[in-house]
């Protein structure tokens, strides 16, 4: 069973007087089970619209979202699945302790079981210090670090990271680093979009390129390697290419 | 149904940390003690009969907080967490929004519930400790009150998913402070255009009540327990109309884009 499988997904959004106005038109691929994908695009490409409909949290205007086989709105596919969105705020009244214990229960973990968890990932993220402080006093560095562990929670099969490595400084994106590699070692799928296109070269195995909604590039970077300078200069020019064959359409239409 | 039970105690358990860490409740049950101790000073200038007034400002400082305390925390349960962006964590658990609706109704409830047992009991050991007594109706009213509470918690929240946060608590609180108005006025009206009685019992019927759940007049003025039928009617009420004003929510949020 594919960890995602995304077939002729459109989102679109109404507008008053205008017509409804496409975020992701007509996207289609697949990810397999064990690869860590790159989702990339420029800002508005439509990464952040494809990712909610991923994680049901808007349901599509056209196609399909499969999440291991299953309708990405039935909740029983996020079972799962681990998410960490591009700008969670955690509660300011609750701990880190309490936040993972919040988000664990509702994963349906319980008891002694959770509370190992938590433990662990809070040793992971280094914040074992921090377990018992206020979330409205910790740095939004930590507090992503907070987010990089309740995605973790539960040992999901498929990692959704939305922006994951912002607001983190470089010993953070290094363990970052080590952490996904953890991650994909226990043979975890990972899926994530991300700027800091030197990451994404370090750690996918295969990119996807988006613009204005639409794919219009995907390849493996073991492909890639040799073929381009670097994945910025690829990426720029991919974008661009993509922008001039859109404008291309727009006037032959 | 196990599942929906944990989902809803672990949003327990969160809300009502979150509420006493806010400290909103402690101004309230101060600002409740001191208009209490005010009423009794009275005492002081040698005014009798202060008993009814005392328990009249008391149960109606208790009533105000309460309403107020609910309406707040009801209405920001799920627009917060959409602001804050918490909402995306929760929604990416195994959770369907039916539950987490329902999780939200419990939390709100539970913590609105306990805000105003906790006025309840202290106002009562204050009433007591200045020799003021209450007749065993007080239980009835606190029982009346805590279904009001789940009640217009249900109320509050579906609005919450129409509407802004700003217009939610403003349409709340008339519907709830004016609730015992509109009977009244409708009443007049019905007296003064007998052709339109059966609208006018409609509209009735259909406006929110919030008021049938107040008996604190009657603790006031020393009734005796009213027949026990009653309020089973009052949680059947309770029950019917909060679970329609959770469907109507419901509706609304099941296919709601999150974000």
């Amino acid at each position: 069973m594919l960890p995602i499988e995304v077939s002729h997904l459109v989102v679109a959004y109404r507008r008053w007087f205008k017509p409804p106005f496409r975020a992701v038109d007509d996207l289609s691929f697949v990810v397999r089970e064990g690869e860590i994908v790159g989702f990339l695009g420029a800002n508005g490409a439509g990464k952040t619209s494809t990712i909610k409909t991923l994680m049901g949290f808007q349901p599509p205007t056209a196609g399909t979202v499969r999440i291991f086989g299953m309708d990405a709105t039935n909740a029983r596919a996020r079972q799962l699945v681990g998410f960490l969105p591009e700008t969670a705020l955690y509660s300011p009244y609750l701990t880190p302790y309490e936040t993972l214990r919040l988000y664990g229960e509702l994963h349906g973990l319980r008891g002694r079981q959770l509370h190992a968890q938590i433990e662990a990932l809070l040793e992971a993220v280094n914040l074992s210090h921090k377990a018992h402080t206020l979330n409205k006093n910790l740095s939004k560095g930590m507090l992503q670090r907070v987010g990089i562990a309740q995605a973790l929670l539960g040992d999901p099969k498929l990692l959704i990271l939305d922006e994951v490595s912002s607001g983190l400084d470089p010993i953070g994106k290094r363990e970052l680093r080590d952490l996904l590699a953890t991650q994909r070692a226990r043979g975890a799928t990972i899926f994530f979009s991300s700027h800091e296109l030197a990451e994404v070269a370090s750690i996918c195995d295969r990119i996807l390129i988006i613009h204005r909604g639409r794919l219009i590039a995907e390849h493996r970077l073991s492909d890639l390697a040799g073929r381009v300078e670097s994945l910025e200069d690829y990426f720029i020019r991919t974008v661009q290419a993509g922008r001039d064959i859109l404008l291309e359409e727009a006037s032959a239409a | 149904m196990t599942r929906t039970l944990q989902i809803t105690r672990a949003l327990m358990t969160a809300g009502l940390l979150e509420t006493l860490r806010r400290k909103d409740l402690y101004v309230v049950l101060i600002l409740t003690l001191l208009l209490t101790l005010g009423a009794s000073a009275f005492r002081a200038f040698g005014v009798q009969g202060l008993e009814i007034f005392v328990k009249d400002v008391a149960l109606t400082a208790i009533g105000v907080m309460t309403t107020v305390l609910t309406v707040l925390i009801a209405a920001r349960q799920i627009p917060d967490e959409m602001q804050r962006r918490t909402i995306y964590p929760l929604m990416a658990r195994p959770i369907t929004r039916g539950q987490l609706l329902l999780g939200k109704w419990a939390t709100a409830t539970m913590t609105a519930s306990l805000c105003f047992m906790l006025l309840a009991l202290t106002t009562l050991g204050l009433l007591l400790t200045l020799g003021v007594g209450v007749k065993p109706i007080f239980v009835q009213y606190v029982i009346l009150k805590l279904l009001g509470i789940g009640w217009l918690c249900a109320m509050v929240l579906a609005l919450s998913l129409y509407m802004t946060p700003a217009a939610n608590v403003t349409l709340s609180l008339i519907l709830a402070f004016g609730s015992g108005l509109f009977g009244r006025l409708l009443l007049m009206a019905h007296w003064e255009h007998d052709l339109s009685a059966l609208w006018l019992n409609l509209l009735y019927g259909v406006l929110p009540h919030y008021d049938y759940f107040d008996m604190s007049k009657k603790v006031v003025f020393d009734w005796d327990l009213a027949p026990w039928w009653v309020l089973g009617a009052m949680a059947g009420y309770a029950v019917l109309n909060g679970g329609a004003w959770l469907l109507i929510g419901w509706l609304r949020f099941r296919k709601q884009t999150i974000g």
